[in-house]
This record gives C-alpha cells, structure tokens and sequence, in this order.
C-alpha cells in the first residue's frame, strides 16, 4: 500500500482507471472525511451523509473511464458528491426555512474549556447557526462549508468549485452577509 | 477604489488570504470608512462564531469499516451486471428455442407462423430502437451524474 500512496491523486486516479482498486481504495482513505463533512454541511442528518458520500465514491469508481487527468482528482469528485446531496436534498425537499431541536444540531463545541452558562448559550447559537446555514442558497452554504469546516484555502476552493480565486472571495463575502443576516439576533 | 471591492477584500483579510499590498490597502480603508470597519467587525463576529463549532465526527469503526462499506457497494453492482447478462441470455435462449420448435412445427398452420414472426420482429425493432435511443441520451446527458 505505502508505493500505491506515495502516488499524486491524479496518478491513483489514472491507475484505477486502469483497474487497480487499491489505488481507488488509497483515493477514499484520503478523501472520506472531507467527504463525509460536505455531505453532512448539505444535509445535516449522519446517517444520509455517511450514505451520501459513500455513493458518490460508488458513482465515481463507476465514473472513472470517464475522468481526464486534467482536473484534479477532488474537483471531479466533489462535482459528482454536490449533486447527489443536492438531488437528495431537492428530493426531500428540506429547502425551506426550518427550525431543529438542539439534538437535530450536527454541530458540536470546538473547545470543552467552557462553563455551564456559555455551554448553554453555545446551544443556542449552534442550533441558531445550524438553521442559518441550512436557509442559504446552496451555492453560499458549499463555499461557507468548504472555507470554515473544511479548511480550505481559496486557492484549493478556486479548483474544486472551478471559479476564479477573486469570486471565491466575493462569493464568501456575500455568503457571509447572508449568514449574517440569517443570525441577526446574534451579531 | 469603490467599496464594493474592499468589501470582499475584507473576507480575504478575515481568512488571511490577502497579499501585503492589499491588506495594506484595506487597512488603510477601514480607518476612514465606518461602514467598511462595522462590516469588517460584523464578519470577524461570525468567524468567531464558526470558529467556535465543528461538525460532529462519526465513532472510530464508522470510519474503519468505510471503504469495506464502498467496496460491498461496488462488489454487489458487479453482482447485478452479472446476474442481469445471464438472465438475458437465458431468456434469449429459451425464446430462440421455443421458435425453433414453434416453425418447426408442421401441425402450425402458416399463418399463424408470419403472425407470431412479425409481432416477434416489430418486438425486436422496438426494443433496438428504444435501446439505441437511451444510449444516444445518455452520452450527450451532462447531468447523468445527478441522481433523479
């Protein structure tokens, strides 16, 4: 396994197109939990993200003949997982405006250092941020998922989404006063 | 400069995407314009507010057991390619055989022969057509990875 992972993504990916599964294997070990996160920051229930973004790996093994190496391998997939969570969620048609209860929230506390009182308010506002991202526009919700729970640079998020950096920077921007808005009690 | 453009500087400077120049440049904004800096202070309040939650991680053997999961996924589609050739064939095979026999048959008057020849054939002809217009769909089909 350790000289299939010392391959470039592109490299796995072109090996399992050649029929090499452990290659495709080394891609989903890389990948699931970005994966898995998107899926869950999409439609926000485990149990259909944890299923969401294991077809989509499906779709893409199925998909490989198809892929070119001149995307990167993420951009590819992640093209195929935002579909599927958006088809699923159109399907369910859970894009409306809509309130949880505080077990519903997926979210949890980045740090445990805080007293009872500021846990407390911490609820709030995670359910209170939970709604809010689930009312934006799907286009706002992927890029506010991709830059502040998954971590990714505008330069990585220029690639997956294929726009340019400058209107990753704009598309934040406007996701971000939306979001805003949708938590105006809060800030 | 308008700004509409340090506006979304101003999400760069929050995830320190800028360059020196143009955090330089915002900063020098944000201390002339009010609603630039209120702006500015609003979206560092949400950023604290993200920054301050995760998403929940699955448990360990939710992760150990993924790509076993993906791989009984991939196996049994292989599964069901398989067992549809082989019920094709056979259904094939058997139609080919009742045929054979059924205008083989001297006691089945002719007619009845071209009757069940024809509604054979027109059976077939639709079937490729339709066959043939499905394939021709899917390849010009630029959302075929969307599930419906």
């Amino acid at each position: 396994m350790s000289e299939v992972s010392s391959r470039t993504d592109e490299e796995l990916a072109l090996q399992a197109k050649g029929g090499e599964m452990r290659a495709f294997e080394v891609l989903v070990e890389k990948y699931k939990r970005h994966a898995y996160f998107i899926a869950y920051g999409f439609v926000g229930n485990r149990e259909a993200a944890l299923d969401l973004s294991q077809e989509a790996f499906v779709r893409a093994y199925k998909a490989i003949h198809r892929y070119k190496p001149d995307f990167k391998f993420f951009t590819w997939f992640y093209k195929i997982l935002s579909n599927l969570c958006i088809s699923h969620l159109e399907k369910r048609r859970v894009r409306r405006k809509y309130e949880v209860s505080l077990e519903e929230v997926p979210f949890e506390l980045a740090t445990s250092k805080l007293d009872p009182a500021t846990i407390y308010e911490q609820k709030e506002l995670k359910k209170k941020l939970w709604e809010g991202l689930s009312n934006l526009p799907p286009d706002f919700k992927e890029i506010i998922i991709l830059r502040h729970f998954r971590g990714f640079s505008y330069k990585e998020i220029s690639e997956i989404l294929q726009i340019p950096i400058g209107s990753v920077m704009s598309r934040l921007y406007y996701a971000r006063m939306k979001l805003k808005e949708e938590l105006k009690d809060l800030i | 400069m308008g700004c509409e453009k340090f506006e979304f500087l101003i999400s760069g400077l929050l995830d320190g995407e800028l360059d020196a120049a143009e955090e330089q440049l915002l900063k020098e904004h944000l201390l002339v314009c009010d609603k630039c800096r209120r702006k500015h202070e609003e979206l560092l309040r949400l950023k604290e507010v993200t920054d301050s939650v995760r998403f929940k991680d699955l448990p360990e053997e939710f992760w150990a057991g993924y790509w076993k999961s993906i791989y009984r996924r991939i196996e049994r589609g292989l599964g069901w390619i398989l067992l549809s050739v082989g019920a094709v064939i056979l259904i094939a095979f058997g139609f080919y055989e009742f045929l054979s026999q059924f205008f083989a048959d001297p006691e089945v008057s002719l007619l009845v022969k071209i009757g069940v020849g024809a509604l054979g054939l027109g059976i077939i002809i639709l079937l490729v057509s339709i066959t043939r217009e499905r394939i021709f769909a899917y390849r010009r089909d630029r959302y075929r990875e969307v599930q419906r």
